[in-house]
Protein backbone atom coordinates (compact mmCIF):
# COMPACT_ATOMS: atom_id res chain seq x y z
CA UNK A 1 0.00 0.00 0.00
CA UNK A 2 1.18 3.52 -0.82
CA UNK A 3 1.58 5.35 2.49
CA UNK A 4 1.83 9.12 2.87
CA UNK A 5 2.72 8.65 6.53
CA UNK A 6 3.98 5.52 8.22
CA UNK A 7 5.32 5.39 11.74
CA UNK A 8 6.84 2.46 13.57
CA UNK A 9 7.06 2.41 17.37
CA UNK A 10 6.97 6.21 17.52
CA UNK A 11 7.55 7.29 21.12
CA UNK A 12 8.18 10.61 22.85
CA UNK A 13 9.31 10.91 26.46
CA UNK A 14 9.71 14.17 28.39
CA UNK A 15 10.69 14.63 32.03
CA UNK A 16 10.60 10.87 32.55
CA UNK A 17 6.99 10.61 31.28
CA UNK A 18 5.83 8.97 28.06
CA UNK A 19 3.78 11.52 26.13
CA UNK A 20 3.08 9.12 23.28
CA UNK A 21 4.13 5.53 23.04
CA UNK A 22 4.61 2.99 20.31
CA UNK A 23 2.52 4.65 17.62
CA UNK A 24 2.22 2.62 14.42
CA UNK A 25 0.38 4.87 12.04
CA UNK A 26 -0.58 4.19 8.42
CA UNK A 27 -1.99 7.04 6.38
CA UNK A 28 -2.62 6.27 2.75
CA UNK A 29 -1.74 8.73 -0.03
CA UNK A 30 -4.74 10.76 -1.14
CA UNK A 31 -6.90 10.19 1.93
CA UNK A 32 -8.12 12.58 4.59
CA UNK A 33 -7.20 11.11 7.94
CA UNK A 34 -8.40 12.48 11.26
CA UNK A 35 -7.04 12.15 14.77
CA UNK A 36 -9.66 11.79 17.47
CA UNK A 37 -8.68 12.15 21.09
CA UNK A 38 -9.30 14.12 24.23
CA UNK A 39 -7.18 17.11 25.27
CA UNK A 40 -3.73 15.94 26.28
CA UNK A 41 -4.15 12.56 24.60
CA UNK A 42 -1.03 13.12 22.48
CA UNK A 43 -2.45 14.19 19.10
CA UNK A 44 -0.42 17.40 18.89
CA UNK A 45 2.76 15.67 20.08
CA UNK A 46 2.44 13.11 17.27
CA UNK A 47 1.78 15.89 14.75
CA UNK A 48 4.81 17.84 16.01
CA UNK A 49 7.04 14.82 15.49
CA UNK A 50 5.59 14.21 12.02
CA UNK A 51 6.39 17.78 10.98
CA UNK A 52 9.92 17.93 12.40
CA UNK A 53 9.05 20.28 15.29
CA UNK A 54 9.87 17.64 17.88
CA UNK A 55 12.48 14.93 17.76
CA UNK A 56 11.11 11.47 18.71
CA UNK A 57 12.71 9.65 21.64
CA UNK A 58 12.54 6.45 19.59
CA UNK A 59 10.74 5.00 16.60
CA UNK A 60 10.65 5.71 12.89
CA UNK A 61 8.78 8.21 10.75
CA UNK A 62 8.38 7.74 7.03
CA UNK A 63 6.81 10.59 5.07
CA UNK A 64 5.93 10.09 1.39
CA UNK A 65 8.29 7.13 1.29
CA UNK A 66 11.24 8.97 2.86
CA UNK A 67 12.62 8.49 6.33
CA UNK A 68 12.37 11.66 8.44
CA UNK A 69 15.27 12.32 10.82
CA UNK A 70 17.13 15.47 11.88
CA UNK A 71 19.70 14.71 9.19
CA UNK A 72 17.18 13.88 6.46
CA UNK A 73 14.55 16.58 6.64
CA UNK A 74 14.35 17.36 2.91
CA UNK A 75 10.99 15.57 2.65
CA UNK A 76 9.48 18.40 4.73
CA UNK A 77 9.62 20.48 1.54
CA UNK A 78 6.65 18.40 0.41
CA UNK A 79 4.71 18.86 3.65
CA UNK A 80 2.59 21.82 4.81
CA UNK A 81 1.40 22.23 8.37
CA UNK A 82 -0.32 24.34 11.00
CA UNK A 83 0.29 22.91 14.47
CA UNK A 84 -1.53 24.05 17.64
CA UNK A 85 -2.20 27.61 16.49
CA UNK A 86 -0.83 29.60 13.59
CA UNK A 87 2.43 31.34 14.51
CA UNK A 88 3.72 34.39 12.68
CA UNK A 89 6.22 37.19 12.99
CA UNK A 90 3.57 39.63 14.18
CA UNK A 91 5.50 42.78 13.24
CA UNK A 92 5.70 41.63 9.61
CA UNK A 93 2.81 41.91 7.15
CA UNK A 94 0.86 38.88 5.93
CA UNK A 95 2.66 38.89 2.58
CA UNK A 96 6.08 39.29 4.26
CA UNK A 97 5.35 36.28 6.48
CA UNK A 98 4.28 34.18 3.52
CA UNK A 99 7.29 35.24 1.45
CA UNK A 100 9.62 34.44 4.35
CA UNK A 101 8.14 30.94 4.45
CA UNK A 102 8.66 30.58 0.69
CA UNK A 103 12.26 31.84 1.00
CA UNK A 104 13.01 29.09 3.53
CA UNK A 105 11.60 26.51 1.15
CA UNK A 106 13.28 28.00 -1.93
CA UNK A 107 9.88 28.52 -3.56
CA UNK A 108 9.54 31.66 -5.66
CA UNK A 109 6.14 32.06 -7.31
CA UNK A 110 4.26 35.30 -6.68
CA UNK A 111 1.23 33.97 -8.56
CA UNK A 112 0.94 30.98 -6.22
CA UNK A 113 1.16 33.33 -3.21
CA UNK A 114 -1.60 35.49 -4.61
CA UNK A 115 -3.78 32.44 -5.39
CA UNK A 116 -3.34 30.98 -1.89
CA UNK A 117 -4.33 34.28 -0.24
CA UNK A 118 -7.31 34.46 -2.56
CA UNK A 119 -8.41 30.93 -1.64
CA UNK A 120 -8.59 31.84 2.05
CA UNK A 121 -10.21 35.24 1.35
CA UNK A 122 -7.28 37.31 2.55
CA UNK A 123 -6.75 39.28 -0.64
CA UNK A 124 -6.63 42.99 0.12
CA UNK A 125 -5.26 42.66 3.65
CA UNK A 126 -1.93 41.14 2.70
CA UNK A 127 -0.06 44.38 3.48
CA UNK A 128 -1.48 44.57 6.99
CA UNK A 129 0.76 43.61 9.92
CA UNK A 130 -0.23 40.22 11.33
CA UNK A 131 -0.47 41.71 14.85
CA UNK A 132 -3.66 43.42 13.67
CA UNK A 133 -5.25 40.15 12.50
CA UNK A 134 -8.05 38.36 14.34
CA UNK A 135 -7.58 34.71 15.35
CA UNK A 136 -9.77 33.64 12.44
CA UNK A 137 -7.67 35.65 9.98
CA UNK A 138 -4.48 34.17 11.44
CA UNK A 139 -5.95 30.69 11.09
CA UNK A 140 -6.75 31.34 7.43
CA UNK A 141 -3.31 32.85 6.81
CA UNK A 142 -1.78 29.77 8.44
CA UNK A 143 -3.70 27.55 6.05
CA UNK A 144 -2.65 29.74 3.10
CA UNK A 145 0.98 29.38 4.17
CA UNK A 146 0.59 25.62 4.47
CA UNK A 147 -0.91 25.18 0.99
CA UNK A 148 1.10 27.76 -0.93
CA UNK A 149 3.69 25.34 -2.27
CA UNK A 150 1.01 22.75 -3.11
CA UNK A 151 2.55 20.12 -0.82
CA UNK A 152 1.66 16.45 -1.18
CA UNK A 153 0.80 16.17 2.51
CA UNK A 154 -0.80 18.74 4.80
CA UNK A 155 -1.00 18.37 8.60
CA UNK A 156 -3.56 20.63 10.27
CA UNK A 157 -4.05 20.64 14.03
CA UNK A 158 -7.50 22.03 14.91
CA UNK A 159 -7.80 23.97 11.63
CA UNK A 160 -11.22 25.41 12.45
CA UNK A 161 -10.22 26.90 15.83
CA UNK A 162 -11.29 30.52 16.08
CA UNK A 163 -13.35 30.45 12.90
CA UNK A 164 -17.00 31.45 12.62
CA UNK A 165 -19.50 29.02 11.01
CA UNK A 166 -18.90 30.49 7.55
CA UNK A 167 -15.14 30.24 8.05
CA UNK A 168 -15.48 26.62 9.20
CA UNK A 169 -17.44 25.74 6.07
CA UNK A 170 -14.87 27.56 3.88
CA UNK A 171 -12.01 25.59 5.44
CA UNK A 172 -13.91 22.33 5.06
CA UNK A 173 -14.64 23.06 1.40
CA UNK A 174 -11.02 24.09 0.83
CA UNK A 175 -9.70 20.84 2.33
CA UNK A 176 -12.12 18.77 0.26
CA UNK A 177 -11.24 20.70 -2.90
CA UNK A 178 -7.46 20.35 -2.39
CA UNK A 179 -7.90 16.67 -1.65
CA UNK A 180 -10.10 16.01 -4.66
CA UNK A 181 -8.53 18.32 -7.26
CA UNK A 182 -4.86 18.09 -6.27
CA UNK A 183 -4.80 14.68 -4.54
CA UNK A 184 -3.27 16.21 -1.40
CA UNK A 185 -3.25 13.90 1.63
CA UNK A 186 -4.51 15.48 4.84
CA UNK A 187 -3.93 14.64 8.47
CA UNK A 188 -6.35 16.60 10.65
CA UNK A 189 -7.30 16.80 14.27
CA UNK A 190 -10.38 18.45 15.69
CA UNK A 191 -12.49 18.43 18.81
CA UNK A 192 -15.61 18.94 16.73
CA UNK A 193 -16.51 15.37 15.90
CA UNK A 194 -19.37 16.41 13.62
CA UNK A 195 -16.89 18.42 11.58
CA UNK A 196 -14.51 15.47 11.29
CA UNK A 197 -17.35 13.21 10.25
CA UNK A 198 -18.04 15.44 7.27
CA UNK A 199 -14.46 15.48 5.99
CA UNK A 200 -12.38 12.48 6.94
CA UNK A 201 -12.07 9.12 5.20
CA UNK A 202 -10.41 7.37 8.12
CA UNK A 203 -9.76 8.08 11.76
CA UNK A 204 -7.15 7.14 14.32
CA UNK A 205 -8.35 7.17 17.92
CA UNK A 206 -5.67 8.39 20.34
CA UNK A 207 -6.05 7.88 24.05
CA UNK A 208 -3.41 8.40 26.76
CA UNK A 209 -0.66 8.65 24.16
CA UNK A 210 -1.59 5.42 22.42
CA UNK A 211 -3.18 4.76 19.06
CA UNK A 212 -6.15 2.59 20.01
CA UNK A 213 -7.64 1.98 16.60
CA UNK A 214 -7.56 3.03 12.95
CA UNK A 215 -10.86 2.66 11.14
CA UNK A 216 -12.56 4.04 8.05
CA UNK A 217 -15.71 6.13 8.33
CA UNK A 218 -17.37 3.71 5.89
CA UNK A 219 -16.72 0.85 8.34
CA UNK A 220 -18.14 2.84 11.23
CA UNK A 221 -21.25 3.54 9.16
CA UNK A 222 -21.59 -0.16 8.31
CA UNK A 223 -21.38 -1.10 11.99
CA UNK A 224 -23.86 1.48 13.15
CA UNK A 225 -27.32 0.47 14.28
CA UNK A 226 -29.81 3.28 13.80
CA UNK A 227 -33.23 2.82 15.38
CA UNK A 228 -36.46 4.51 16.48
CA UNK A 229 -36.96 4.49 20.23
CA UNK A 230 -40.58 4.49 21.38
CA UNK A 231 -41.76 4.94 24.97
CA UNK A 232 -45.37 3.92 25.58
CA UNK A 233 -47.65 2.90 28.47
CA UNK A 234 -48.91 -0.25 26.70
CA UNK A 235 -45.96 -2.12 25.26
CA UNK A 236 -47.80 -5.36 24.36
CA UNK A 237 -50.55 -3.65 22.39
CA UNK A 238 -48.04 -1.38 20.67
CA UNK A 239 -45.98 -4.35 19.51
CA UNK A 240 -49.09 -6.08 18.23
CA UNK A 241 -50.20 -2.97 16.30
CA UNK A 242 -46.76 -2.38 14.80
CA UNK A 243 -46.72 -5.96 13.51
CA UNK A 244 -50.29 -6.12 12.29
CA UNK A 245 -50.82 -2.59 11.00
CA UNK A 246 -47.37 -1.67 9.71
CA UNK A 247 -45.76 -5.09 9.21
CA UNK A 248 -42.78 -4.12 11.39
CA UNK A 249 -41.10 -7.17 12.82
CA UNK A 250 -37.50 -6.09 13.56
CA UNK A 251 -37.88 -4.58 17.03
CA UNK A 252 -36.82 -5.17 20.60
CA UNK A 253 -38.44 -4.41 23.94
CA UNK A 254 -36.05 -2.59 26.26
CA UNK A 255 -37.04 -2.26 29.90
CA UNK A 256 -40.82 -2.09 30.59
CA UNK A 257 -41.90 0.81 28.45
CA UNK A 258 -39.32 1.13 25.71
CA UNK A 259 -39.37 -0.41 22.25
CA UNK A 260 -36.50 -0.10 19.77
CA UNK A 261 -37.56 -0.41 16.12
CA UNK A 262 -34.72 -1.33 13.75
CA UNK A 263 -36.98 -1.51 10.69
CA UNK A 264 -36.83 1.70 8.66
CA UNK A 265 -39.65 0.84 6.21
CA UNK A 266 -42.05 3.15 8.06
CA UNK A 267 -41.43 6.76 8.96
CA UNK A 268 -41.55 8.16 12.45
CA UNK A 269 -44.62 10.14 11.44
CA UNK A 270 -46.52 7.07 10.14
CA UNK A 271 -45.79 5.11 13.32
CA UNK A 272 -46.95 7.89 15.64
CA UNK A 273 -50.10 8.56 13.54
CA UNK A 274 -51.09 4.88 13.63
CA UNK A 275 -50.57 4.63 17.39
CA UNK A 276 -52.59 7.78 18.07
CA UNK A 277 -55.45 6.41 15.94
CA UNK A 278 -55.47 3.32 18.15
CA UNK A 279 -55.46 5.39 21.37
CA UNK A 280 -51.96 4.36 22.41
CA UNK A 281 -50.40 6.89 24.72
CA UNK A 282 -46.95 7.85 23.43
CA UNK A 283 -44.62 9.20 26.10
CA UNK A 284 -41.77 9.64 23.72
CA UNK A 285 -40.61 8.81 20.21
CA UNK A 286 -37.29 9.67 18.59
CA UNK A 287 -34.84 8.66 15.92
CA UNK A 288 -31.45 7.52 17.16
CA UNK A 289 -28.60 7.62 14.69
CA UNK A 290 -25.33 6.37 16.06
CA UNK A 291 -22.49 8.66 15.03
CA UNK A 292 -18.72 9.06 15.07
CA UNK A 293 -19.21 10.53 18.53
CA UNK A 294 -20.70 7.24 19.79
CA UNK A 295 -17.87 5.31 18.21
CA UNK A 296 -15.32 7.61 19.78
CA UNK A 297 -16.78 7.32 23.29
CA UNK A 298 -17.03 3.53 22.93
CA UNK A 299 -13.36 3.44 22.06
CA UNK A 300 -12.08 5.64 24.85
CA UNK A 301 -14.35 4.84 27.77
CA UNK A 302 -16.64 2.02 26.87
CA UNK A 303 -19.47 4.19 25.60
CA UNK A 304 -19.81 6.59 28.56
CA UNK A 305 -20.01 10.19 27.37
CA UNK A 306 -17.62 12.19 29.48
CA UNK A 307 -18.59 15.65 30.71
CA UNK B 1 24.04 29.34 4.39
CA UNK B 2 24.22 32.90 3.00
CA UNK B 3 20.48 32.88 2.42
CA UNK B 4 19.76 31.60 5.93
CA UNK B 5 21.93 34.35 7.44
CA UNK B 6 20.07 36.99 5.38
CA UNK B 7 16.69 35.59 6.46
CA UNK B 8 17.69 36.09 10.11
CA UNK B 9 17.90 39.83 9.41
CA UNK B 10 14.52 39.88 7.60
CA UNK B 11 12.82 38.33 10.66
CA UNK B 12 14.02 41.04 13.05
CA UNK B 13 12.46 44.35 14.04
CA UNK B 14 14.97 46.21 11.92
CA UNK B 15 14.01 49.80 12.76
CA UNK B 16 14.34 49.23 16.49
CA UNK B 17 17.72 47.52 16.03
CA UNK B 18 19.01 50.34 13.84
CA UNK B 19 17.85 52.83 16.50
CA UNK B 20 19.72 50.83 19.14
CA UNK B 21 22.90 50.90 17.03
CA UNK B 22 22.70 54.67 16.56
CA UNK B 23 22.49 55.10 20.35
CA UNK B 24 25.47 52.78 20.94
CA UNK B 25 27.61 54.48 18.28
CA UNK B 26 26.76 57.98 19.48
CA UNK B 27 27.65 57.20 23.09
CA UNK B 28 30.79 55.17 22.43
CA UNK B 29 32.34 57.69 20.05
CA UNK B 30 32.18 60.50 22.61
CA UNK B 31 33.28 58.47 25.62
CA UNK B 32 37.11 58.52 25.18
CA UNK B 33 37.44 62.29 25.31
CA UNK B 34 34.82 62.53 28.03
CA UNK B 35 36.76 59.97 30.09
CA UNK B 36 40.11 61.76 29.59
CA UNK B 37 38.58 65.11 30.49
CA UNK B 38 36.45 64.02 33.45
CA UNK B 39 38.16 60.91 34.94
CA UNK B 40 41.82 60.53 34.07
CA UNK B 41 44.01 62.75 31.89
CA UNK B 42 46.70 60.02 31.91
CA UNK B 43 44.97 58.30 28.98
CA UNK B 44 45.64 61.35 26.83
CA UNK B 45 49.40 61.28 27.31
CA UNK B 46 50.35 58.89 24.49
CA UNK B 47 48.79 56.81 21.70
CA UNK B 48 49.08 53.44 23.49
CA UNK B 49 47.15 54.63 26.58
CA UNK B 50 44.49 56.24 24.41
CA UNK B 51 44.08 53.13 22.27
CA UNK B 52 43.80 50.93 25.39
CA UNK B 53 41.02 53.23 26.58
CA UNK B 54 39.22 53.07 23.20
CA UNK B 55 39.48 49.25 23.10
CA UNK B 56 38.10 49.02 26.61
CA UNK B 57 35.20 51.35 25.72
CA UNK B 58 34.39 49.39 22.54
CA UNK B 59 33.85 46.29 24.68
CA UNK B 60 30.52 47.97 25.49
CA UNK B 61 29.38 46.40 22.22
CA UNK B 62 29.17 43.10 24.13
CA UNK B 63 25.91 44.51 25.46
CA UNK B 64 24.62 44.89 21.89
CA UNK B 65 25.63 41.26 21.43
CA UNK B 66 23.39 40.30 24.37
CA UNK B 67 20.54 42.25 22.81
CA UNK B 68 21.03 40.46 19.48
CA UNK B 69 21.20 37.04 21.18
CA UNK B 70 17.96 37.90 22.94
CA UNK B 71 16.20 38.87 19.72
CA UNK B 72 17.60 36.11 17.51
CA UNK B 73 17.30 33.22 19.98
CA UNK B 74 15.30 33.98 23.15
CA UNK B 75 12.48 35.95 21.50
CA UNK B 76 12.07 33.21 18.88
CA UNK B 77 11.57 30.66 21.66
CA UNK B 78 9.24 32.94 23.62
CA UNK B 79 7.09 33.80 20.58
CA UNK B 80 7.35 30.18 19.42
CA UNK B 81 8.43 31.40 15.95
CA UNK B 82 11.37 29.00 16.33
CA UNK B 83 8.87 26.18 15.61
CA UNK B 84 8.43 27.62 12.11
CA UNK B 85 12.16 27.19 11.47
CA UNK B 86 12.15 23.64 12.87
CA UNK B 87 9.42 22.71 10.36
CA UNK B 88 11.63 23.59 7.38
CA UNK B 89 13.84 21.03 5.67
CA UNK B 90 16.92 22.39 7.43
CA UNK B 91 18.66 20.71 10.37
CA UNK B 92 18.63 22.48 13.72
CA UNK B 93 22.42 22.57 13.76
CA UNK B 94 22.41 24.45 10.45
CA UNK B 95 19.69 26.81 11.67
CA UNK B 96 21.63 27.59 14.85
CA UNK B 97 24.84 28.00 12.87
CA UNK B 98 23.08 30.55 10.64
CA UNK B 99 21.86 32.45 13.69
CA UNK B 100 25.33 32.45 15.28
CA UNK B 101 26.97 33.57 12.02
CA UNK B 102 24.44 36.37 11.66
CA UNK B 103 25.07 37.66 15.19
CA UNK B 104 28.85 37.31 14.75
CA UNK B 105 28.92 39.22 11.45
CA UNK B 106 26.55 41.83 12.82
CA UNK B 107 28.52 42.50 16.02
CA UNK B 108 31.87 42.39 14.20
CA UNK B 109 30.80 44.92 11.57
CA UNK B 110 29.06 47.28 14.01
CA UNK B 111 32.14 47.19 16.27
CA UNK B 112 34.40 48.00 13.30
CA UNK B 113 32.16 50.96 12.44
CA UNK B 114 32.19 52.00 16.08
CA UNK B 115 36.03 51.87 16.23
CA UNK B 116 36.22 53.99 13.07
CA UNK B 117 33.68 56.54 14.26
CA UNK B 118 35.32 56.75 17.69
CA UNK B 119 38.76 57.31 16.11
CA UNK B 120 37.48 60.00 13.75
CA UNK B 121 35.31 61.68 16.41
CA UNK B 122 38.14 61.71 18.94
CA UNK B 123 40.52 63.23 16.40
CA UNK B 124 38.06 65.88 15.19
CA UNK B 125 36.84 66.85 18.68
CA UNK B 126 40.44 67.16 19.80
CA UNK B 127 40.94 69.82 17.11
CA UNK B 128 38.24 71.91 18.76
CA UNK B 129 38.93 71.06 22.42
CA UNK B 130 42.59 69.99 22.71
CA UNK B 131 42.80 67.33 25.40
CA UNK B 132 45.23 64.83 23.88
CA UNK B 133 48.88 65.88 24.20
CA UNK B 134 50.58 64.01 21.36
CA UNK B 135 50.49 64.03 17.59
CA UNK B 136 49.20 61.11 15.52
CA UNK B 137 51.77 59.38 13.29
CA UNK B 138 51.35 57.06 10.31
CA UNK B 139 52.36 54.03 12.38
CA UNK B 140 49.70 55.01 14.98
CA UNK B 141 47.04 54.81 12.25
CA UNK B 142 48.28 51.39 11.09
CA UNK B 143 48.26 50.16 14.71
CA UNK B 144 44.75 51.54 15.14
CA UNK B 145 43.44 49.64 12.09
CA UNK B 146 45.06 46.34 12.99
CA UNK B 147 44.01 46.72 16.66
CA UNK B 148 40.50 47.59 15.52
CA UNK B 149 40.15 44.25 13.65
CA UNK B 150 41.54 42.22 16.56
CA UNK B 151 39.45 44.23 19.06
CA UNK B 152 36.22 43.66 17.06
CA UNK B 153 36.97 39.96 16.88
CA UNK B 154 37.47 39.87 20.67
CA UNK B 155 34.19 41.74 21.27
CA UNK B 156 32.38 39.29 18.97
CA UNK B 157 33.69 36.24 20.81
CA UNK B 158 33.00 37.66 24.29
CA UNK B 159 29.44 38.50 23.16
CA UNK B 160 28.70 34.79 22.82
CA UNK B 161 29.46 33.94 26.48
CA UNK B 162 25.76 33.98 27.54
CA UNK B 163 24.55 32.15 24.40
CA UNK B 164 24.56 28.52 25.48
CA UNK B 165 23.58 28.59 29.13
CA UNK B 166 21.47 31.72 29.55
CA UNK B 167 19.94 32.09 26.06
CA UNK B 168 19.42 28.61 24.62
CA UNK B 169 19.20 26.54 27.78
CA UNK B 170 17.52 28.94 30.25
CA UNK B 171 15.98 31.27 27.63
CA UNK B 172 16.34 34.20 30.09
CA UNK B 173 16.83 37.72 28.72
CA UNK B 174 17.73 39.45 32.01
CA UNK B 175 20.36 36.83 32.91
CA UNK B 176 21.81 37.10 29.39
CA UNK B 177 22.21 40.88 29.78
CA UNK B 178 23.68 40.63 33.30
CA UNK B 179 26.15 37.99 32.10
CA UNK B 180 27.17 40.29 29.23
CA UNK B 181 27.68 43.25 31.59
CA UNK B 182 29.92 41.15 33.84
CA UNK B 183 31.86 39.70 30.89
CA UNK B 184 32.55 43.08 29.30
CA UNK B 185 33.73 44.59 32.59
CA UNK B 186 35.93 41.76 33.84
CA UNK B 187 39.06 42.85 31.89
CA UNK B 188 38.72 46.35 33.43
CA UNK B 189 38.81 44.87 36.92
CA UNK B 190 41.63 42.37 36.35
CA UNK B 191 44.36 44.78 37.68
CA UNK B 192 42.46 45.06 40.98
CA UNK B 193 42.65 41.27 41.36
CA UNK B 194 46.28 41.28 40.13
CA UNK B 195 45.19 39.25 37.14
CA UNK B 196 46.87 39.56 33.76
CA UNK B 197 44.56 41.60 31.53
CA UNK B 198 45.50 39.82 28.32
CA UNK B 199 45.08 36.42 29.92
CA UNK B 200 41.63 37.48 31.11
CA UNK B 201 40.66 38.41 27.54
CA UNK B 202 41.96 35.09 26.23
CA UNK B 203 39.91 33.22 28.86
CA UNK B 204 36.76 35.21 28.03
CA UNK B 205 37.21 34.62 24.29
CA UNK B 206 37.68 30.90 24.96
CA UNK B 207 34.47 30.76 27.00
CA UNK B 208 32.65 32.57 24.16
CA UNK B 209 33.99 30.08 21.61
CA UNK B 210 33.04 27.15 23.86
CA UNK B 211 29.54 28.58 24.26
CA UNK B 212 29.14 28.74 20.46
CA UNK B 213 30.44 25.19 20.09
CA UNK B 214 28.07 23.78 22.72
CA UNK B 215 25.09 25.70 21.29
CA UNK B 216 25.53 24.15 17.86
CA UNK B 217 26.63 20.74 19.10
CA UNK B 218 23.60 20.28 21.36
CA UNK B 219 21.06 22.05 19.12
CA UNK B 220 18.96 18.89 18.75
CA UNK B 221 18.72 18.25 22.49
CA UNK B 222 18.90 21.59 24.34
CA UNK B 223 17.26 23.46 21.48
CA UNK B 224 14.07 21.33 21.75
CA UNK B 225 10.86 23.37 22.01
Amino acid sequence: MNNAIRTKGLTKKANGRELVSNINLHIIKGEIYGFLGQNGSGKTTIMKMLTGLMIPTCGEIELLGNLLTEKTKSVLKRVGSVIEYPIFFDHLTAIENVKLHCDYLGFYDDKAISEALDLVHLKGVEKKQVKNFSLGMKQRLGIARAIITKPELIVLDEPTNGLDPVGIKDVRDLILMLNKDYGITFLLSSHILGEMEQIVDRIGVINNGKLINEVSLADIRKQRTDYIELVTTDVEKTVYLLESELQISNMKIIQDKKIRIYDWTQSLNTISKMLVLHDIEIEGIQKHISSLEDYFYKQINGGRHSE
Amino acid sequence: MNKLVKLEWIKLKQKSILGEIVIYLSILMLLPLFFIKMVSADFGQNFDSLFELIKSIQRGMVLLGASMISQVFIEEYKNKTITLSFGYPISRKKLFLAKVLFIALFIFMVTIVSFLLTGVATYLLNQVLPIIHFSITGSNIVSYFSGMIVGSFIVTLISFIPLFFFAIWKRATVSTVICAIIAMNLPNFSPIFHFNNELMIVILCSIGALSVYLSIKTADRIGEI
